[in-house]
């Protein structure tokens, strides 16, 4: 196991500058994601680290070790593609000793070590069968076999999941989990998927046009975006303008829907924007001289009913909470108060 | 997908393109320039000179118009009859399209050489149209009809029925390119019959045509072995192989290659670059949805009719060399009167086949070995590297289809004279070379097809396990397209095996002939010589046969794209 660090890394293609200036550390053991939409840069980061890539500047270090001229085979490193990459003309257990062929080990640890794996990924029984004979969670489990049973110094996930429907990805993240809390391995998770990146990650980071806009913990970037594109890429969000105010000699944020607290003080002089999550606006009946919206639609979710509203300024502004039978209380058409219940306005750059 | 690194040409790419350039200066190059050098020099100047005496000899220009008559009737009729074929096939609800189908590509194992020696028996002055005619009192006994007497026709239909299918393919495959909701929207705008033909669909059928239609051009233009049994000497190519047998160097022999390597390189360049881009991946063949021409039952039972008798028209020379290989005594009589398998076996034991079966053995599993390395690295770099220039690598793999096969013997003749390759003194290092490189486009292509068909990511994934390339190579890449391996060496064995141009003009001892060369050179002689031709000739219909169908099973509906330009 390896920490991996990316200093100043850029890759043009053509014209087009795929990955600018990036760089990161993961650390030892960590479940490292990467997420943003298609086209951002991030599957190009992690074939940089598998070496499938090369940096047009930059490093690539493995434990402080550059690695950037290492051909993908000297890496060491354990992959698991978008596809899984199953050898069809391979058994399941010849899929995941492919790689322990390349490594000097005797034959009967290789064995010993194949088994394992098949026991530890929930696989044991179908080593005799070929990929085509199984079904698309099975496969996932081969090709993360195939890819830990090298004891990788780095596990590269190239968005595993997205080849499985949704009852089946969901029980494959926990599955991911329980394996990469076994194996306590460096991970590199690459997805645009941001339930898989918020609910498996150790630490995010988020991608657009090439360069990473934010990162940290999964929690911190929920709660903290940084700017527009983490508000609504994470989470639903509301992107409110808003002004300098005080209230009770408490500085905060006055925004069409009401005022917020803000522990950073008055902000810069004119308008500023900030993110309100849904799930942190509430209603009630409608108070006269405070912020009151007229309902657009209610949606029934099951757990969860959202509401669109529009505030009396034409803002529109989206609310959710508990399906409890008395949510239902609220329908379309009707006026009601908007109450924000925010301890610390999140200021948008 | 971005290009990535291991797409970018590494040392191991460069010394096989190396290597490859090597192969090509070897085999092609030099040969086509010492041609053009000999040509165009005289007295150590540049001189137009041996054209001038070229164009001034009757015998030289008309051999050049002949030819490009033949290959111009040669072209037309196939393409006519391509092009109803295709049409029945895609566009009418013809019963028993499959069956069809098949039989229209039958052609393909009966090489044309072979045919000959059955139509001479059949159409010859003794043989078995006279006979019947004069058993049904039609025709005088002493003075039976010369049929042969027109042995341009004879080439013609002969080159006609071997190449159609190849027609017959190509323009199969751009029918289905062309979406039959095409045609119906051009029909619904008002389009309709010679203008909705002319407007739409010849158009889109181009790309296609003019890839068959350039092929078999070049096929006819430059056949040696069909005209050669037709003793039909007034064509370029017989004159080219008879300007080699003059005990001086005949230099005019050179300014008649370089004219016929100048007209096939114009005709390769036109459809390789005017429809270059234009090709498509190509679906299934029988997406027939749209459009389909109902045909009354009489009209089926009439097309189904005349279909049977061109089949049974096209197997007839075929057929004939059969009855040959199988008759004891033939002479004068509609069939043979006594029958016998001893040819078969004389085949094996007459020591002129005998040797040029070995020989021909030789030859051709050392050609596929050559063009299956050459052919590998060749796909696999066109496939998986990317660089400026690649396509030069690309024009070089299809180029043996350009330089026909005569001229390159030609070439290695005059060009290797007096060298430790001088075909004078041993022709197997040469006959192994130029059988290769002649079958290098079927090979690169049925290649290529594997590489992009197993795609990048298994090979990635293999690296990422610790795999050096050359056992990702061996582990994954090889066994993946081992059919595709297989069905290109099974084709190219058996292709090299009935080689003609290249055999016929390169091998010149008893000892180095291999197969096609000794049926020629047994025709030539009394008793026995022409039945076992005929035997050899049979056994040879019967590799091309099996050779053709395990390659179909290996290589899929894919098969239709090897004879493609």
């Amino acid at each position: 196991m390896v920490s991996v660090e990316l200093k100043n890394i850029t890759k043009k293609y053509g014209g087009t500058t795929a990955v600018d200036d990036v760089s990161l550390e993961i650390g030892r053991g960590e479940l490292f994601f990467l997420l943003g939409p298609s086209g951002c840069g991030k599957t190009t980061i992690l074939r940089m680290v598998a070496g499938f890539v090369t940096p047009d500047s930059g490093e690539v270090l493995f434990d402080a070790r550059d690695v950037s001229k290492i051909p993908p085979h000297g890496r060491n490193v354990g992959m698991v593609f978008q596809t899984y990459a199953l050898f069809p003309h391979m058994t399941v257990e010849q899929n995941i000793g492919y790689g322990l062929r390349f490594r000097k080990i005797e034959s009967s640890e290789k064995k010993k070590r194949v088994v394992e794996l098949l026991d530890r990924t929930r696989l044991t029984g179908l080593g005799g069968r070929l990929p085509s004979q199984l079904s698309g969670g099975q496969q996932q489990r081969v090709a993360l076999a195939r890819a830990l049973v090298i004891q990788p110094d780095v596990l590269l996930l190239d968005e595993p999941l997205s080849n499985l429907d949704t009852r089946l990805r969901v029980e494959m993240r926990e599955e991911i989990r329980r394996i990469h809390n076994e194996f306590g391995v460096t991970a590199l998770y690459v997805t645009h998927d941001q339930e898989e990146a918020l609910s498996l990650a150790h630490r995010v980071a988020i991608m657009r046009d090439g360069v990473i806009v934010q990162s940290g913990a999964p929690s911190d970037i929920y709660m903290r975006p940084r700017n527009e594109f983490v508000a609504r890429f994470v989470g639903d969000s509301n992107i409110l303008p808003a002004k300098a105010a005080r209230r009770d000699g408490r500085p905060g944020l006055e925004t069409p829907a009401g005022w917020l607290p803000s522990s950073s003080g008055p902000p810069r002089n004119g308008t500023v924007f900030v993110s309100v999550r849904p799930e942190n606006v509430s209603l009630c009946q409608p108070i006269p001289g405070a912020a009151n919206a007229k309902i657009s639609s209610v949606t029934f979710l099951g757990s969860a009913i959202k509401a669109e509203l529009a505030l009396e300024d034409g803002t529109a502004i989206t609310a959710l909470f508990p399906g409890t039978a008395n949510g239902v209380l609220w329908k379309s058409g009707d006026i009601v108060g908007v109450r924000l219940e925010v301890d610390d306005a999140v200021v948008l750059e | 997908m971005p290009s990535s690194s291991s797409e970018r040409p590494n040392a191991t790419t460069w010394l096989a393109v190396l290597a490859i350039a090597a192969f090509f200066v070897f085999s092609m190059a030099f040969p086509v320039l010492y041609m053009v050098k000999k040509a165009f020099l005289s007295d150590g100047r540049l001189s137009l000179s041996f054209f001038k005496l070229l164009f001034s000899n009757e015998i030289m220009t008309e051999s050049i118009v002949n030819s490009l008559l033949l290959a111009v009737c040669v072209t037309g009729i196939t393409a006519a009859i391509g092009f109803s074929l295709a049409w029945l096939m895609s566009r009418t609800d013809m019963p028993a399209k499959g069956l069809w189908g098949n039989l229209f590509l039958a052609p393909l194992i009966l090489p044309p050489f072979v045919g000959a020696i059955g139509v001479k028996f059949v159409f010859g002055r003794f043989g078995m149209i006279n006979s019947l005619l004069i058993q049904a009192g039609l025709l005088n006994p002493r003075s039976p009809i010369d049929w042969l007497g027109a042995p341009f026709w004879g080439v013609v239909i002969l080159e006609v029925l071997h190449l159609f299918p190849i027609m017959y393919l190509n323009i199969m495959g751009s029918f289905a390119l062309v979406d039959p909701s095409i045609e119906e929207a051009a029909r619904g705008l008002g389009a309709r019959g010679a203008r909705l033909f002319r407007t739409i669909m010849l158009p889109l059928l181009a790309p296609g045509f003019f890839a068959g239609a350039s092929i078999v051009f070049i096929w006819a233009f430059t056949d040696l072995g069909t005209p050669l049994l037709f003793e039909y000497t007034s064509v370029a190519p017989v004159q080219i192989f008879n300007s080699l047998q003059a005990t001086k160097e005949n230099l005019m022999g050179y300014s008649l290659v370089v004219v016929v390597l100048a007209m096939t390189a114009v005709l390769f360049a036109v459809s390789k670059f005017a429809f270059g881009g234009r090709r498509v991946d190509m679906p299934a063949f029988g997406r027939t949805s749209g459009t389909i021409a109902r045909l009354g039952i009489p009209l089926k039972i009439l097309i189904c009719l005349l279909l049977a008798v061109f089949v049974a028209l096209s197997i007839v020379p075929h057929v004939s060399v059969a009855l040959v290989s199988l008759s004891k005594e033939w002479f004068m009589t509609v069939l043979p009167e006594k029958w016998t398998f001893g040819y078969y076996g004389k085949v094996f034991t007459h020591p002129m086949s005998y040797v040029s079966i070995k020989n021909s053995i030789a030859f051709s599993s050392a050609a596929v070995a050559v063009v299956l390395i050459m052919g590998v690295a060749i796909a696999w770099i066109l496939a998986r590297k990317k660089f400026r220039g690649q396509w030069v690598l690309d024009i070089c793999a299809m180029l043996p289809l350009a330089v026909p096969g005569v001229v390159l013997a030609f070439g290695y003749v005059q060009g290797f004279f007096g060298t430790a390759l001088d075909p004078r003194i041993n022709p197997a290092p040469l006959l192994v070379i130029s059988y290769s490189v002649r079958r290098l486009p079927l090979v690169v292509r049925a290649l290529y097809a594997g590489f992009q068909q197993t795609g990048v990511v298994l090979e990635e994934a293999a690296a990422s396990l610790g795999a050096p390339a050359l056992t990702v190579l061996r582990t994954i890449t090889f066994p993946l397209i081992r059919a595709n391996l297989l069905g290109a060496a099974i084709l190219a064995f058996a292709f090299s095996m009935l080689e003609v141009s290249d055999s016929l003009i390169l091998a010149m001892e008893d000892r180095f002939y291999p197969i096609t060369k000794a049926i020629y050179m047994l025709l030539g002689r009394l008793g026995d010589g022409g039945m076992i031709a005929s035997a050899m000739g049979i056994l040879g219909v019967v590799l091309l046969a099996a050779a053709l169908v395990t390659a179909q099973k290996l290589l899929g509906r894919r098969m239709g794209d090897l004879f493609r330009t």
